[in-house]
């Protein structure tokens, strides 16, 4: 355990240096490109294809996050209990690791919109987001070089919580953020679109929350004599499954209720994604407080 | 005002006097989560008669040596 540890430590150090350094290398690109394509000039091959190594380089750095979030789950399983930074940390990484895929989305756009001859209003997103994630890659290869998560105790757990709550803790966060995506086709309801917005965006906010459910599920296939759930956690499921049903009844009512002259509206697209991480949000929410107020 | 009865018990006493062991190592030896444990101590989970009987023969003691019903008063609403 301690070697596996030691080696994704090494992996990590080394995919979050070379992810800095690829953060600096598309900031010289972008700020050698952007006065050109805001002109519409005509870009050179070299130019282009500088552009595509952004693109690869952003593969590293969705690696260095998704196996930094797999240490930092390892650092939390082995806590006796969840500490606030770590649990921070996490989250904060989650929510860069989603920002990739808005980073590829916008840069997509951008080369579209420049190819089509329109303003690329993207470029004034770009840099911020990718400002923010620059400086949580560097806080967290800091750490992964000061050796902070290297778990303090190897202890055997026979029924694991601390996987099964951050698992709730991840969805509440994409349950929010679906929910507060999903309700934005109400505001732009021409701009929506079944493919990117709700298809993609849809699963790229579901994709933290499935793979905490599975790194959860692979901690309980390794576990001997395995329960599914303990007697303290299949209550407080029942308990959060009922409040669920509950609020989703509501809110759905809710929906159909306000929609009812237009339902062949811009609701039509924007149920599914409401319902589910509706669904999620509220029996995590419900998961989480049970397990603290029992 | 109305008299309940509630179950309270003695866990947190039969782990510090066996050798003041961890919500966790009670946990792994009896098959539940540290959370589980925790919520049991605290009063804000009553454990099922499996889990109880598990408690009882871990510390070589009877049920009713844990566990125990007292009675409360509570306002009429």
């Amino acid at each position: 355990m301690n070697k596996k540890i030691r080696k994704l430590q090494i992996i990590n150090i080394i995919s979050g240096v070379l992810s800095l350094v690829i953060f600096g290398y598309a900031l010289f690109v972008f700020l050698r490109l952007q006065p050109k394509m805001v002109a519409f000039e005509v870009l050179s091959d070299i130019e282009s294809g500088m552009m595509t190594g952004v693109g690869f380089g952003l593969l590293i750095i969705l690696a260095f996050h998704l196996l930094s979030l797999l240490q930092m789950a390892i650092y939390i399983k082995h806590s006796e209990v969840i500490k606030a930074i770590p649990l921070i940390l996490f989250i904060i990484g989650m929510i860069s690791m989603l920002m990739v895929f808005s980073d590829v989305a916008l840069l997509n756009d951008i080369n579209k919109q420049f190819l089509h001859g329109m303003t690329q209003p993207e470029w004034s997103l770009v840099y911020p987001i990718m400002g923010f994630q620059f400086v949580i890659t560097l806080i967290i290869t800091v750490l992964h070089i000061s050796g902070f998560f290297k778990p303090e105790q190897y202890d055997k757990v026979a029924r694991d919580s601390n996987i099964y709550l951050i698992v709730q803790y991840v969805g509440v966060i994409c349950g929010l953020m679906g929910l507060a995506s999903s309700s934005l086709g109400f505001v732009f309801p021409r701009a929506w679109s079944l493919t990117i917005h709700t298809t993609m965006g849809g699963i790229i906010l579901l994709f933290p929350y499935v793979l905490s459910v599975a790194y959860w599920m692979l901690t309980k296939f390794k576990e001997k004599n395995r329960e599914w759930w303990d007697e303290k956690q299949l209550q407080d499921i029942g308990k959060s499954a009922l409040l669920t049903l509950l609020i989703d009844t509501g809110f759905l009512l809710m929906l159909f209720i306000l929609n009812y002259n237009h339902l062949d509206g811009v609701v039509s697209i924007l149920w599914l994604p409401l319902y589910l991480f509706a669904t999620i949000f509220v029996f995590s929410v419900g998961n989480l407080y049970f397990s603290r107020k029992g | 005002m109305r008299m309940i009865l509630k179950l309270k018990n003695d866990l947190r006493k039969f782990r510090f006097e066996h050798d003041e062991m961890s919500q966790q190592a009670l946990a792994n030896a009896v098959g539940v989560s540290r959370l589980t444990i925790h919520s049991i101590e605290t009063g804000k989970f009553n454990p099922t008669t499996l889990l109880s009987l598990k408690l009882a023969r871990f510390f070589n003691v009877r049920v009713e040596d844990i566990f125990f019903l007292v009675k409360e008063e509570k306002d009429n609403e």
